[in-house]
């Protein structure tokens, strides 16, 4: 009986001990609230920057030893810059780059699994441990023909986990992200799917084949070849991308023609996905960009790509005209179709709802509003934020019962965000181009 | 002398076909024969001589996992790769193998412990040769660990490494019985995840530190 307790101990997987984890987590996070309001009732100047922070690096913590798809949130969260307090989004990249890597054994067991051979068996070199980790996977380096390659494998049991990590995550998104509960699963159905679908190693390299080709007339992209014996559901084989990542990049203080360059091929390839190909690669965070020489982008990383329906690109899209010219009557329409506002309003929500979202759009849509624009001006995101703030802590938000906005604008709007930022991290000045029919 | 190697060869045979013919038997009816006559007879063989090779049912059992230990050890120890692994590599790497080894004989262990797994509180008598075999290569690796410092020695407590892997080796076994996940990734996860913590428990720790403050604590009152 001794043992079998001793052995009811050692079960380190289940659901329990990662929501023992998300407990553990809860508790510090309420304990930093309590030092806050002590601290602040001795020193009322005592602005949130440091509870955030605090909050922060606890909550990071915890989830970089889950993995997984909480870690993806993380990295969700970490992008809408808007919606975050600064001191999150700073800790929350870092969750972009770091997670415990797989033990080798379980690479093998992999590769044994899918190609009945040891990486040693398929390639002239392959490292031991990884070189990098994806949220969902992790990469290693490896030679063939001459040829350096990156192997991308994922964790085990990840597409399994999806739906309860994000069951675990969802009071912190409540919290964090300061919504209502029925506004929060209206997006989580959106984010599941995404997440599953990130799983989806076959998929992935269909899409990224599919998006790779379409864009390789745009000027100063490169993009890797995939290659299918080497790849299966949970492995994917491709080129190197030799380079360095847009941070490092930045570091080493190249001119601003070279960044405007990068910047230029940036914009060059959003649009051309949103407008042309109505499917886009949401997921643009740092790591997935990589500088090479002679100022060419690589793109890497297809997991996330967003589909757009038609009506919603019409409806948001037309948002964005410089003049809204369109009549009253349709732009309720618009703002009817992307649920921004619904019948449930009262008359006086309608018109604030209204208002603040004319208002969000308009400075949204500012860098569509000129033929070129500078995404050095840091008064321009300054402003986002502050209207972010603003909205997040407007009563009129907090009282509201609806879920406001289409599911399809979460990553639209991340996509967006996640662009904008980097092209101010890049200080670069682009031709904002536009299709025919925004101009 | 000659006629012992023949005599040798026909033994091998003769077990091989009780082996083959024990699984077959419960992969075909799901349950174990009725008895060592019965199943003698079925194979066309008189019963004492079933006793030259084995003395019960549960000694076949015990045969079973005998064979997938085997058959696991041969298998890691011809990756290249195995030598250069740490200890916790090596009990990962066991691990891995062992289960796929388990898979090639899935439904003859479902059927024989699949039922009754979650009432299995003692261990299945026919499992303790395994055991012991397992313990002998657990303390190898345990040796080794304590070589590289990957593995703290502690008083008494280190002394039962070996019968907390053997812990664990139990309790994959058991999760891996209720693993409904495809391909079994579940229990991959599982694997990895507890052999990480088992490491880092094994390993020095805040725990080492702990007791020796607390011991230094007591001696000075």
């Amino acid at each position: 009986m001794a043992e079998k307790l001793r052995e009811q101990q050692a079960i380190p997987v289940s659901k329990v001990q990662r929501a023992a984890k998300f407990i553990s987590t809860g508790a510090k996070v309420g304990g930093n609230y309590v030092k806050h309001y002590a601290k602040k009732m001795v020193n009322p100047s005592m602005d949130k920057e440091e509870l955030h922070s605090n909050n922060a690096s606890d909550i990071y913590n915890s989830l970089s030893e889950l993995k997984g798809s909480a870690l993806k949130v993380a990295q969700m969260m970490s992008m809408d810059k808007n919606l975050l307090p600064r001191a999150y989004q700073d800790k929350f990249t870092m969750a972009q780059y770091s997670a415990p890597p797989l033990s080798y054994p379980l690479v093998v067991k992999t590769f044994q699994k899918h190609f009945g051979k040891t990486p040693e068996g398929i390639f002239e070199s392959f490292t031991r441990s990884a070189i990098n980790a994806a949220s969902i996977g992790q990469v290693h380096q490896a030679t063939k023909d001459g040829k350096k390659l990156a192997v991308k494998i994922q964790y085990p049991g990840v597409a399994d986990s999806v739906s309860s990590d994000l069951k675990l995550v969802r009071p912190f998104a409540l919290r964090l992200l300061n919504m209502n509960e029925r506004e929060l699963d209206h997006y989580m159905a959106e984010v599941e799917e995404k997440l599953l679908e990130e799983t989806d190693y076959v998929l992935e390299i269909e899409r990224s084949r599919e998006i790779s080709s379409e864009c390789g007339h745009i000027p100063n992209l490169k993009f890797p070849i995939y290659y299918d014996e080497y790849s299966s559901d949970r492995i994917i084989t491709m080129d190197w991308i030799d380079g360095k990542h847009l941070k490092e990049w930045l570091e080493t203080n190249p001119s601003q023609k070279s960044k405007n360059q990068i910047g230029q091929a940036l914009w060059d390839f959003y649009h051309h996905q949103v407008h042309n190909l109505k499917k886009v690669h949401a997921d643009p965070h740092p790591g997935n960009f990589i500088v090479q020489e002679g100022d060419q982008l690589g793109i890497i990383d297809f997991g996330c790509v967003k589909v757009i329906p038609e009506d919603f690109y019409e409806g948001y899209f037309a948002l964005i005209k410089k003049d809204l010219l369109i009549k009253e009557e349709e732009l309720n329409q618009i703002f009817y179709n992307l649920e921004f506002i619904s019948d449930k309003d009262t008359a006086e929500e309608q018109v604030y709802f209204k208002g603040v979202f004319k208002e969000m759009i308009s400075l949204l849509g500012k860098p569509f509003h000129v033929d070129r624009f500078d995404f050095a001006d840091d008064g321009f995101f300054e402003r986002i934020f502050q209207l972010g703030d603003r909205i997040s802590n407007d009563k009129m938000f907090k009282k509201s019962r609806q879920a406001r906005g289409s599911r399809h604008g979460l990553y639209i709007n991340r996509t967006y965000f996640g662009l904008y930022n980097l092209l101010n991290q890049l200080q670069a000045e682009v031709d904002t181009t536009k299709p025919e029919w925004l101009k | 002398m000659e006629s012992a190697t023949t005599k040798k060869t026909a033994k091998k045979d003769f077990r091989k076909l009780i082996l083959e013919g024990y699984k077959n038997h419960v992969l075909e009816h799901g349950t174990a024969p009725k008895s060592v006559f019965k199943f003698a007879k079925d194979l066309k063989m008189k019963e004492e001589e079933f006793y030259a090779y084995f003395t019960s049912f549960d000694s076949i059992k015990s045969a079973v996992w005998i064979q997938i230990y085997e058959d696991t050890i041969s298998q890691i120890e011809s990756q290249e790769v195995f030598k250069e692994y740490s200890a916790r590599e090596k009990f990962l790497s066991f691990l891995f193998t062992w289960i796929e080894e388990l898979k090639k004989n899935r439904s003859f262990l479902l059927s024989i412990y699949g039922e009754g797994s979650k009432g299995m509180l003692s261990l299945p008598k026919e499992i303790s040769d395994f055991k012991d075999k397992f313990k002998d290569f657990a303390n190898e690796i345990i040796l080794e660990g304590k070589e590289t410092e990957e593995i703290a020695t502690r008083p008494i407590i280190s002394d039962r490494y070996d019968e907390a892997m053997w812990l664990q080796v139990w309790f994959v076994f058991k999760y891996w019985l209720d693993d409904r996940s495809p391909r079994f990734e579940k229990t991959d996860a599982a694997i990895e995840k507890s052999v990480n913590l088992a490491f880092d428990l094994m390993g020095k720790s805040a725990l080492d530190s702990f007791l020796d403050f607390a011991k230094f604590i007591y001696q000075s009152k």
